[in-house]
């Protein structure tokens, strides 16, 4: 790959539109999301700026369904984002790029070979039928991986295939779905791996991120673990039985949903959807005795929102069903029961993971305390927020539900 | 004879396979698979119906709302709900905005690169493009800026994305100036699929899978702000649309008419029907159900579909329809002669059977023509209107038989982009109505819990049906039917080409280092 310079850093900017006061703004922002200062804004400039040409990155696809390309299409603050992708060469990118068959695979093979690139893997990690479960060209899948990340800077794996192998490796796993860290430590590759979880995964984290590692890239890229904040969890990797760091970004995981959301001052007060398609959910009243997962969930989903912040599962109405968290289908479905009564691994044989079980065990305990709580302190006269009927309901008389 | 193989084909969703035997410079023979397996069927057997709505719209991240769709009505289906008349409004809304994004993305985003040749663009006289864009009807844009913008990339020498292009292929014919118009609407593209994405986020939560369409009817309670979060938004799409994708179709196609005479495939239609009317009668939606073979309409049933296994990596029985069908995967070798793909070879009525827009767009047009009223009275422009005006502006008046080919398949995608377009302000408008007259219902429960159904509807891409059963209520059966299935479907037990592969038969490939052609067929499909 040419990696020739291209001009000055600002001059590509005014040509694309975007000012030098408006480039800043945004370093600010991304200086937030990877919980840094403002002060770090003029660092993070420094560091786009100082590129003449671009990064090269790789993006593959695993066992995926295209939703995490999809979710990136969507990422918000397009002008300014741009910029900051541009300051990628994306050589690989199924879903986009120009190029098929031998042509694509000949970018692969060059990006490998000149190295310090970044990949960026999307989909479970397809290790069934002796990995031929996915195949490119005759290669297996989990051929490519590994030889594309042995030789990458770094990995981002995004969205929950990529993490723990999401919904395709949930009981019983037909096709030996794993996630892309559990792989790499069995096949001993010690490239650094950062996760962004949900499905799909929140596309402001990955470019976040991408910037991170663009910070460090040219002076040392062993710093990106090291200079990231990073929440470091081990658990079960329920195909491998063995032990599997997961790392990610703080701020992405360090608090629940239900602490940050919207609708919780309605918890607080016990005003509950009882049922879908009520004038309760109208109001915006809490999911929680439909089924929401949002206090053992740990994700900024409230915070960063979807679709450029337009909205989130809970605002539009939906209980959250915990697709940020490990194992996300196995341990959270049946979606519709509410989490006081939630099961671990209740559908066949499947493990929870020992992170997630201890996660939710403390949510749930937590919540049971919560409700005592406020009962305790008469906040919410004379039930708990477990009721069966809603304040709404009392107020009016006689339960509304969806048929009237 | 000389194989030609294209692994990955790519700008899809998933991961697939072309091979084609060419002689003289055409090809003879093809087999087209698919290369990978998830499972999502064994998945879900033992979960709650619910759970199904959840996971199996995880089949496919670029149309998740109509997999989410298909899964309910199955679920509804087997329990015997009729949903309230809000959540059609709600869902039919939401379908709308997913297809909005999805024509708008693959048009410009995906397909384009196969015609539009951004570094020609470069050569463009910018005052000769403003004309241009003015003759052909098409939205002025600050093409000197994206000129400059171009350039600057070209000079950088990183093409990212566009790396391994084949530009130098005489297959790319547009004058400069149409090529730096169509490469504006690229960029402008990226913003309006996430415009229309944003009304799926506010009824649904995010895109890609959405959250509200659940069994009985929808999560989703609209209100005055949300309604109008939506409205904006769809006005804004519709104006892209009837400014950039209909002008932009009709400039390139006389560069391409060649793409009329090949590419055509099966000439078997099949559309599940979309987009409910009130009376919820699957051949009455407004792209309602039926099939044709050769531009002759006739019914169809979802218990019409078999799927053979033969040709494919699975050790489960052979020729059933799907509430009966098994998915048991086992792999053995890629051999063109035996075994050679994930998707199985699914057939309607034992036809190889072609679905997507253009089936949609054609089942429609037969039904128009036949005399049905299939917009009920509302003031939209429909399939017949799109599709004859379309023919007598591309000199083919009276011809619809010329939409069998390649350039028909892609034509029928964005004139039903114009036809969904306002068919979504028209649900938009009944939501309003419907709100101001109160009472309206969004969601009804289940009353049991064992049951069996199946859910025919169309992606954006293709026909969808999930069929499930459910017993005390875990479902006990689950099989899919993907619209990639059955355009990507291999050969069938009796040795008949799946739809693709049959499209691809018969196309002159110029350049066999670089089969543009066959690109541009895969790609039609949108798989």
């Amino acid at each position: 790959m040419a990696q020739e310079a291209h001009g000055a850093f600002y001059d590509l900017l005014a040509v694309r539109g975007v000012s030098r006061r408006d480039f800043l703004k945004y370093c600010s922002y991304v200086a937030a999301t990877l919980g840094l200062s403002e002060a770090a804004a003029p660092q993070i400039a420094a560091a786009l700026e100082k590129g003449s040409a671009l990064k090269p990155a790789l993006w593959l696809n695993g066992g995926s369904c295209t939703g995490c390309t999809e979710s990136m299409a969507q990422v918000d603050s397009p002008d300014v984002a741009t910029i900051v992708l541009e300051l990628l060469s994306l050589n690989y990118f199924e879903t986009i790029m120009a190029a098929a068959g031998e042509q694509a695979e000949k970018n692969i093979e060059d990006t490998i070979a000149d190295g310090n690139f970044l990949l960026i893997y999307e989909g479970s990690v397809m290790t069934g039928e002796d990995g031929n479960t996915l195949l490119v060209n005759g290669h297996k899948g989990t051929e490519i991986l590994a030889e594309a990340a042995a030789a990458a800077q770094a990995v981002i794996s995004v969205g929950a295939c990529a993490v723990d192998g999401g919904w395709v490796a949930a009981y019983p796993n037909p096709a030996g779905a794993v996630g892309v860290q559990a792989f790499l430590d069995k096949e001993k590759i010690a490239t650094p791996v950062v996760n962004i979880p949900c499905c799909p995964m929140n596309p402001e984290w990955v470019v976040a991120m991408v910037v991170q590692w663009l910070l460090v890239a040219d002076d040392d890229p062993a710093l990106f673990l090291e200079k990231t904040a990073l929440l470091t969890k081990s658990y079960t990797d329920g195909v491998y039985d063995a032990k599997v760091t997961l790392n990610y970004p703080e701020y992405v995981v360090e608090s629940t949903i239900h602490d940050n959301c919207p609708r919780r001052g309605h918890f607080e007060n016990g005003e509950f959807v009882s049922e879908f398609g009520t004038e309760e959910e109208a109001m915006g009243y809490c999911l929680y005795k439909v089924g929401c997962k949002g206090p053992q969930t740990y994700t900024q989903c409230p915070v960063t929102r979807w679709n450029r912040s337009v909205s989130w599962c809970v605002h539009s109405g939906a209980p959250c069903i915990g697709c940020g968290g490990l194992n996300w289908v196995d341990n959270n479905a049946p979606f519709f029961k509410r989490l006081s009564s939630m099961q671990f691994g209740s559908i066949g044989s499947a493990q929870p993971g020992s992170i997630a079980a201890v996660v939710g065990g403390v949510a749930a305990a937590a919540l049971v305390a919560h409700g005592l709580g406020m009962k305790a302190a008469g906040r919410v006269g004379d039930g708990p927020p477990m009721e069966e009927t809603t304040a709404y309901d009392r107020k009016h008389g006689a339960k509304k539900g969806g048929d009237k | 004879m000389a194989n030609i193989v294209i692994d990955p084909v790519t700008r899809i969703e998933g991961h697939m396979r072309v091979e084609c035997e060419v002689s003289g410079g055409v090809v003879k023979d093809a087999w087209v698979s698919g290369t990978l397996y998830r499972g999502m069927e064994t998945v879900l057997l033992g979960r709650a119906p619910e759970d199904a709505f959840y996971v199996s719209q995880r089949i496919c991240g670029v149309c998740p709302i109509s997999h989410s769709h298909a899964s309910s009505q199955a679920t509804e289906a087997a329990l015997g709900i009729k949903i309230p008349e809000g959540a059609r409004l709600v869902r039919n809304i939401l379908e709308c905005a997913q297809y909005l994004h999805s024509h708008i993305l693959w048009f410009y985003n995906l397909a384009a690169l196969d015609y539009v040749s951004p570094i020609n663009a470069l050569k463009a006289d910018i005052a000769d493009t403003y004309a241009l864009a003015q003759a052909a009807g098409t939205k002025p844009s600050d093409y000197g800026a994206v000129a400059k913008r171009l350039t600057a990339f070209a000079e950088n020498g990183q093409l990212s994305i566009l790396s391994g292009h084949y530009w130098d292929h005489p297959g790319y014919a547009l004058p400069p100036e149409l090529d730096l118009i169509a490469t504006c609407h690229y960029l402008e593209a990226l913003e309006m699929q996430a415009v229309a994405n944003e009304v799926v986020a506010v009824i649904a939560g995010k895109f890609s899978h959405p959250m509200t369409s659940v069994p009985g009817g929808t999560a989703f309670v609209p209100t005055v702000d949300k309604l109008d979060d939506i409205l904006f938004r769809l006005v804004r799409v519709k104006d892209f649309i009837d400014t950039a994708l209909i002008p932009d179709t009709l400039a390139i196609a006389p560069f391409i008419l060649d793409a009329a005479t090949y590419g055509g495939g099966t000439g078997n239609f099949l559309s599940w029907g979309v987009f409910e009317k009130s009376d919820l009668v699957p051949e009455n939606r407004y792209l309602p159900r039926g099939m044709s073979q050769g531009l002759k309409p006739e019914g169809v049933s979802p218990d019409d579909v078999t799927e053979y296994t033969n040709h494919s990596w699975y050790d489960s029985p052979t020729g059933l329809n799907p509430k009966e069908g098994e998915t048991k995967v086992k792999f053995t070798e890629y051999n063109i002669d035996d075994k050679y793909s994930y998707g199985k070879a699914v057939r309607c009525k034992d036809l190889s059977t072609e679905s997507g827009p253009l089936a949609r767009m054609v089942v429609a047009y037969l039904a128009e023509k036949g005399g049905a009223d299939i917009a009920g009275g509302a003031d939209v422009r429909t399939p017949a209107k799109l599709i004859d005006s379309t023919l007598e502006a591309l000199g083919v008046g009276g011809k619809p038989e010329i939409l069998v080919s390649l350039l028909g398949r892609v034509a029928a995608r964005n004139l039903e982009a114009a036809y969904v377009a306002d068919l979504s302000l028209v649900f938009v408008s009944e939501l309003i109505e419907a709100l101001k007259g109160g009472d309206v219902q969004y969601w009804k429960a289940a009353e049991k819990d064992t049951g069996a159904g199946v859910g025919a509807w169309e992606a954006p891409r293709g026909s969808v049906a999930h069929w499930i059963g459910l017993d005390g209520g875990k479902i006990d059966h689950y099989q899919i039917v993907a619209p990639t299935t059955w355009d990507i479907a291999p050969r069938d037990d009796n040795g008949v080409r799946g739809p693709m592969e049959e499209a691809l038969v018969g196309t002159p490939v110029e350049d066999a280092e670089k089969p543009l052609e066959l690109l541009r067929i895969a790609h039609s499909f949108d798989p």
